[in-house]
């Protein structure tokens, strides 16, 4: 593995991990499901997604 | 496979089986002399190799019947939010995130009054058979029932009563777990101003992530968590100057005034919206958390410290140890809950986590491996507390009732019990992490701070001692917070909704007076424990981390029985002692030490015992020490009846969910057939996703040329998966 290869999985990881190729996913899930139909901003996306949490807590254990 | 990777594959498990093996045994032989911790190390991981590559797998296979043909919930329900097919390493690092915390940390620093080869080998062997099947067993029976939580599990397995059961263990867990962890941030906390300062600082730190989040740069949490854990590392070392000036008065709070404020913030996060607090100091927490885990770890290899603590102490025999009272059996097992056995992440396990993972196989990794990594950092933290100096950590961890509050008191009490450390030292120990005294300072984080700035500083040098010392107080803090603040509004929903049966309005999360009302409630629960364990003459720590333990043990149990009830149901009768072994010895375990508690004469031990002979003396007109006057009195009579009420309503549960249970396996084993099944229905998959963290060869070949990131990309290009299935 190169060091270039080693550091985009690294990018990778840390992307999915931390949620941020979210909307990626989202914007190319609707073009491909859903064509013709409006894809959200960005800012739309993440807020619905922070709201969304709002109603949903998630556990943290000690 | 061929014969030749066969043969290698054997060579390399025989390796392991062998360095486990010696480790094991220089560990158990080498008496009298002082030993590296590398031993530790290695015989933890050679362990958890053995334990991973054959029962993990024993049970995936056998006892569970795992089937990669058969679609997760994450693929057959796939929405925006909740069921989202996830890689299993970033599902991997989510779950990790979510069941370690300060508890792997804390109990093992306990423990170690015992020594640390009591401690050590219950983390280890209690992980591999009990801690690690719970969180895969759960993991995976939730995942056959669409992500169900353990309480509706408990309900629909058990019945109306071990169901309810389940549900008064889950909430009153959570009520004792936030006091306990809350009471361990104000133990570490008070009289401190560069701690308080620094802890403080994640407030605005945390809020401005938020808005910066939401309002300026929406979704770029990496670039957000980059910003705030730099903010987080200037506001440590602007602690250090704190101190030192005039602002130090502002910041040097008494353990109450500090109860107070954790009591309110508690509120204020519960009630804000997410995005301005919790979600951002989530991100921050979790960042801190790995990083300084594999800080640690990597310090610890480096370093490779001493052991300086006894392999085993007088007091795992005479029970009568100054950080908490009882004998090894039961109370090593009760007081190191996380780490070996914790019942709470049944609660993760059949929360998020199924809802995610991808392919049934992969329960192996995300619920046994990332158990496994939690008993590491377990073994981690008995390594920092038992390196360091034995006189100082009594120093540190008995209650002020026993070492006083100055460091001559401290020095006699210490010779007292056996160990020795001068006036001198201890002064000297405050002083090179400028801390105004380190006597009495229980509850585990300080102790693990000096410990973790021992082998930091071991890497960089003395002159960065302080820093590290408070960077560890720190990390410790702000996740114990971050548990705070989710922990009382997960609290909050689960009130919200039982009292939602009763009464409609009350149920509505978006109704305000209800909000504030519930969150209130929770609030004033673990405020309750909080309070009463900060001004408890005997030392809450000391009383409360055993209920603590008792608590998680019991949700153990119910996890436990839940899965011997299906796997009974399955007609898998005879693989029940998979489950069925450590629910027997996490019963045996609790029951004992909640007997103990309830029932034992010593008042060192039982409440009730303890409340008696405060009672008595109040009577007769006495003040017996460590209480100095009526109130004193009177308050160690209210928090040991109170205290052991709950010891003993934890002990019913168990009893009651056990018996309602036995009952179903009784009515299962008489039946013919397997009783119908609650699981999902079969939906043939179509995602190709490889079962541990690297492919196989052969899973390399059915991806052909794809790793398994490139798993969803290949999905959505190729369009399956992404289509109802054909008829």
């Amino acid at each position: 593995m190169t060091l270039r290869q080693a550091l985009s999985g690294v990018r990778w990881y840390l992307r999915e991990v931390s949620g941020e190729s979210g909307y990626d996913r989202y914007v190319a899930h609707m073009r491909r499901d859903h064509p013709g139909q409006p894809v959200m901003s960005r800012r739309e996306y993440e807020r619905r997604r922070q709201d969304a949490r709002e109603d949903n807590p998630r556990a943290r254990c000690c | 496979m061929g014969t030749r990777s066969r043969k290698r594959s054997i060579a390399i498990w025989t390796l392991v089986a062998i360095v486990g093996a010696v480790s094991w045994g220089v560990i158990a032989l080498v008496r009298g002399e002082q030993i590296s911790a590398a031993w530790l190390i290695a015989a933890a991981l050679g362990s958890y190799f053995i334990a991973y590559r054959f029962y993990a797998r024993f049970i995936a296979r056998k006892v569970l019947g795992v089937d990669d043909k058969r679609a997760t919930p994450a693929e057959r329900l796939e929405d925006d939010h909740d069921f989202q097919p996830t890689d299993r390493r970033v599902l991997f690092g989510h779950h990790f995130a979510a069941i370690a915390g300060a508890g792997p940390l804390v109990g093992p620093v306990l423990a170690a009054q015992m020594g640390y080869l009591p401690g050590t080998i219950w983390i280890i062997v209690g992980v591999i058979f009990a801690g690690a099947v719970q969180d895969m067993v759960i993991l995976f029976f939730s995942m056959r029932r669409n992500g169900k939580s353990l309480g509706q599990m408990a309900r629909d397995e058990i019945g109306p009563v071990g169901g309810a059961a389940a549900l008064i263990a889950v909430f009153s867990i959570m009520i004792i777990l936030l006091a306990v962890l809350a009471l361990v941030v104000v133990n570490a906390l008070a009289e401190s101003p560069w701690g308080t300062f620094s802890l403080a600082m994640t407030i605005p730190i945390a809020v401005f992530m938020g808005f910066y989040l939401r309002m300026i740069r929406p979704g770029r949490v990496m670039e957000t968590t980059a910003i705030g854990v730099t903010l987080l590392l200037l506001a440590i070392v602007a602690g250090g100057f704190v101190q030192d000036s005039s602002l130090a008065d502002t910041f040097t709070l008494s353990p109450e005034a500090l109860t107070f404020c954790l009591i309110g913030y508690g509120f204020l996060a519960s009630v804000l919206p997410v995005w301005m607090l919790l979600t951002p100091r989530d991100y921050l927490s979790t960042f801190m958390k790995i990083g300084t885990i594999v800080l640690l770890a990597v310090g610890i290899v480096v370093t490779l410290p001493v052991m300086q603590n006894e392999a085993v102490t007088p007091f795992a025999s005479n029970g009568e140890g100054p950080v908490f009272a009882g004998s090894l059996f039961p109370f090593v097992f009760i007081i190191i809950a996380c780490g070996a056995l914790s019942g709470f992440h049944s609660l993760i396990a059949s929360g998020t986590t199924p809802k995610m993972i991808e392919k049934e196989s992969q329960v192996r990794f995300i619920g046994y491996g990332a158990m496994l990594m939690e008993s590491f950092v377990a073994v981690m933290a008995i390594i920092a507390a038992s390196i360091i100096d034995p006189g100082l950590y009594y120093a540190m961890n008995a209650p002020a009732a026993v070492v006083g509050d100055s460091v001559q008191s401290a020095s006699a009490a210490v010779n007292d019990l056996g160990f020795a450390i001068s006036p001198g030292e201890l002064q000297s120990a405050a002083t090179a992490v400028e801390e105004e005294t380190l006597v009495a300072r229980t509850g585990g984080a300080p102790t693990l701070a000096i410990g973790m700035s021992e082998i930091f500083s071991g890497a960089t040098g003395n002159s960065l001692k302080a820093f590290w010392y408070h960077f560890a107080i720190m990390f410790e803090a702000l996740f114990i917070l971050t548990t705070v603040d989710a922990g009382t509004r997960v609290g909050r929903f689960m009130l919200q909704d039982t009292l939602g049966n009763v009464w409609k309005p009350i149920g509505r999360v978006g109704w305000k007076p209800g909000l504030y009302a519930t969150s209130a409630i929770v609030v004033a629960a673990w405020g309750y424990f909080l309070y009463t364990g900060v001004t408890n003459p005997l030392g809450g720590i000391n009383q409360l981390f055993p209920l603590f333990g008792i608590a998680n043990q019991l949700l153990a149990a119910v996890a436990l029985t839940v899965g011997t009830t299906l796997l009974i149901k399955a007609g898998k009768l005879k693989w029940a002692w998979v489950t069925g072994v450590p629910l027997a010895w996490d019963a045996a375990v609790t029951l004992t030490a909640s007997y103990q508690k309830v029932f034992s004469n010593d008042p060192m031990i039982g409440f009730f015992a303890q409340r008696d002979r405060f009672r008595d003396a109040l009577a007769a007109g006495e003040v017996l020490p460590p209480a100095t006057n009526v109130d004193d009195m009177n308050a160690v009579v209210t928090n040991s009846t109170v205290d052991g009420v709950l010891a003993a309503l934890f002990a019913v549960l168990i009893i009651v969910v056990i018996l309602d249970a036995s009952r179903i396996w009784f009515k299962a084993i008489r039946a013919r057939e397997p009783l119908p099944s609650t699981e999902a229905e079969y939906v043939p998959s179509r995602i190709r996703a490889p079962s541990g963290l690297f492919a196989t060869a052969e899973e390399r070949a059915v991806l052909a040329g794809g790793d398994g990131r490139f798993m969803r990309d290949e999905r959505e290009v190729t369009g399956i998966g992404s289509q109802p299935p054909g008829p």
